[in-house]
């Protein structure tokens, strides 16, 4: 009885029915994911439809949403399932379908590189000025607290406590310090004002967050908001509180406090990703068309040092030219500040070759299919000719 | 359609790989969830200052060359940044006499100066200047009392902790404060409200056993302090 039906679910898995069911809803969720993008921006509406594993939509009348369709991830593993299944089931290992062996194992590579690609991909920036030197990168999305020890006059120690950490009632931790971080109110998005007589109090009576009204606001639905994270937190070292801050990202005024001789300053900020190297900006270049303002070229002259590894060399960073260093491409993204300002885009992204080893697997596999099955044609007609 | 060879029947796969199945679903799942494991916890990093300098705010007039999808658009800090008031000037503007051997830096951002004393030691002075009150004497003086760890002062205590400085430009009041704990914290601070509407804060911070030394040429500056 067990027997029999895993073999019937086997063979559902196997078969070409599920294939297609699978190949279709991915063409519905390309057409609702770009239809989703005016509503949820670019990546929301790419997190919500092609990387999850269901869709969830609020329906009206509902307190909590509802999955209302396969995600993008469950429909890719389902495919993967179903082509491996097939693989097993239906092929021979022979030198007939060396071929096709070869294009399924590059159809079943390509799914697993865009699984590989959202679950280690990191897309960070690294904004650099002429003559600045920049050690580290930081999120595009994500915020973290950040808690720096700026005691020592030659260096700084940097603490981050991502986002994903700071909810409300949480208690971190911070290894290497005495101290415990309490979070008190946690906002993906606010808006700030300053405080106005009727205004109830802050809850922070630190800083200058006292003076500071936060509203909880909706977080960034498209991409060209930014969401202004906010958090009311309280500092506890050796038993000692030192009071309620408000640390967010749209205030830019440092905020500290000492504890047994250390300064602590903190601040909301985008995720930092520190780097054994550092970078240094050594020119810009925004290069236009003689006559008309049409951008002709824009690059990056860099600096790498490394001194663990003895590297210290020029790069010449430019549109489609990145720099691959460390398991990271800094690509030439954008620019500001009268052009003396650079931002590169850094992707690390471990799968990044699998793409490319699918695509050529899949043409190999076609090249092997069709010469085979041509060989075989000429032997057929050379035998069929002979027999005539 | 076309068939493949599938003899009916038959247990699907050959022996070798149904073996294979299952590791490699395990090593599959394994390398999905993985990643999620170690990426959300509090990071560290011990940085040289001189290499690196603060990350410049991105201009609100950079431009896009190839963003990705769904990067955040150029000139993308976060907006509605509260910007330090501005500094004082003409005869608003709060004159002093440097003690001696003091050294005097212009100050970035919400400081007005930087002043440190000379000697060894963790000391060192900052000016500030706000507009209005500031949130008012209490709240500030609790304000430096938390930064250090101490408990905040009702209005009965805070006038036993003042001590007013008489100086050109109106009175200080003075605050003398340390932190408890193995290594001591001292402040020193002073506060003048001018008749232009601002209110100046001077304080003087570090280890405890320099700012004493450096404590007696602070209160003389205090006195110095006047506008044209």
């Amino acid at each position: 009885m067990i027997k029999r039906f895993a073999l019937r679910s086997w063979n559902f898995l196997a078969s070409l029915q599920v294939t297609i069911v699978a190949l279709v809803l991915l063409m519905a969720l390309v057409v609702l994911c770009t239809l989703a993008q005016t509503e949820l921006g670019t990546l929301g509406a790419v997190n919500a439809y092609m990387r999850s594993f269901l869709v969830w939509r609020q329906v009206r009348g509902l307190p909590f949403p509802l999955p209302l369709f396969p995600g993008g991830a469950l429909v890719g593993l389902v495919l993967v399932a179903n082509l491996t299944a097939a693989l097993i089931k239906r092929f021979e290992f022979n030198r007939r379908k060396l071929g096709l062996w070869i294009v399924h194992a590059g159809l079943i590579l390509l799914f697993a590189g865009e699984f590989a690609t959202g679950a280690f991909q990191v897309d960070t920036r690294m904004a650099i000025e002429e003559g600045q030197t920049v050690n580290f990168l930081e999120s595009y999305r994500q915020m973290e607290l950040g808690l720096s020890d700026v005691t020592d006059p030659a260096h700084t120690e940097e603490y981050g406590l991502p986002d994903p950490l700071l909810r409300a009632g949480a208690a971190i931790r911070v290894p290497g310090t005495p101290l415990t971080i309490k979070v008190k109110q946690f906002y993906v998005n606010a808006q700030l004002a300053m405080r106005a007589a009727g205004d109830p109090p802050s809850m922070a009576n630190m800083g200058v967050g006292a003076n500071v009204k936060v509203t909880e606001a909706p977080p960034a639905a498209s991409d060209k908001e930014v969401n202004l994270t906010s958090a009311f937190i309280e500092p506890v070292a050796g038993g000692t509180s030192y009071g309620t801050w408000l640390v967010s990202s749209g205030m830019g005024a440092p905020q500290s406090f000492i504890h047994e001789g250390r300064t602590y300053v903190l601040s909301m900020r985008p995720r930092r990703y520190y780097l054994p190297y550092s970078v240094t900006l050594k020119k810009f270049s925004h290069d236009i068309y003689m006559g008309t303002d049409i951008p002709k070229n824009f690059s990056s002259l860099v600096h790498l040092s490394n001194p663990a590894r003895g590297e210290e060399r020029d790069v010449l960073i430019y549109m489609n030219q990145p720099l691959r260093y460390d398991g990271k491409a800094f690509y030439q993204a954008s620019y500001g500040k009268g052009d003396t300002l650079s931002i590169l885009q850094v992707v690390a992204n471990p799968g990044w070759l699998l793409p490319y080893i699918s695509c050529a697997l899949i043409t190999l596999g076609l090249l092997v299919h069709f010469c085979i099955t041509l060989f075989n044609a000429i032997r057929r007609r050379q035998l069929d000719g002979e027999t005539v | 359609m076309r068939k493949f060879n599938t003899k009916p029947g038959t247990t699907p796969g050959g022996p070798c790989m149904r073996r294979l199945v299952l590791p490699a679903l395990a090593v599959s799942a394994g390398l999905l969830l993985g990643p999620g494991c170690d990426r959300d916890q509090v990071s560290h990093a011990s940085v040289a200052k001189e290499a690196a300098p603060a990350m410049p705010a991105p201009s609100h007039a950079s431009a896009p060359m190839a963003m990705p999808p769904g990067a955040m658009p150029p000139g993308s800090m976060p907006g509605g940044q509260l910007p330090p008031p501005p500094h004082p000037t003409g005869k608003g503007a709060l004159k002093w006499t440097l003690p001696k051997g003091w050294t005097e830096a212009q100050g970035g951002g919400m400081r007005y100066a930087t002043l440190t004393p000379p000697g060894a030691g963790k000391v060192e002075m900052s000016v500030v200047v706000l507009p209005g009150a500031a949130g008012g004497e209490l709240a500030n003086v609790n304000r430096w009392r938390g930064q250090i760890g101490l408990q905040p002062l009702d209005d009965a205590a805070l006038g036993q902790a003042r001590k007013a400085v008489k100086s050109k430009a109106g009175p200080v009041s003075v605050y003398d404060f340390t932190s408890a704990g193995e290594t001591r914290t001292r402040m020193v601070t002073g506060l003048l409200a001018t008749a232009e509407g601002n209110t100046w804060f001077f304080k003087l911070m570090g280890d405890a056993e320099p700012v004493g030394k450096a404590k007696p040429a602070f209160m003389k500056y205090l006195e110095t302090l006047h506008l044209d």
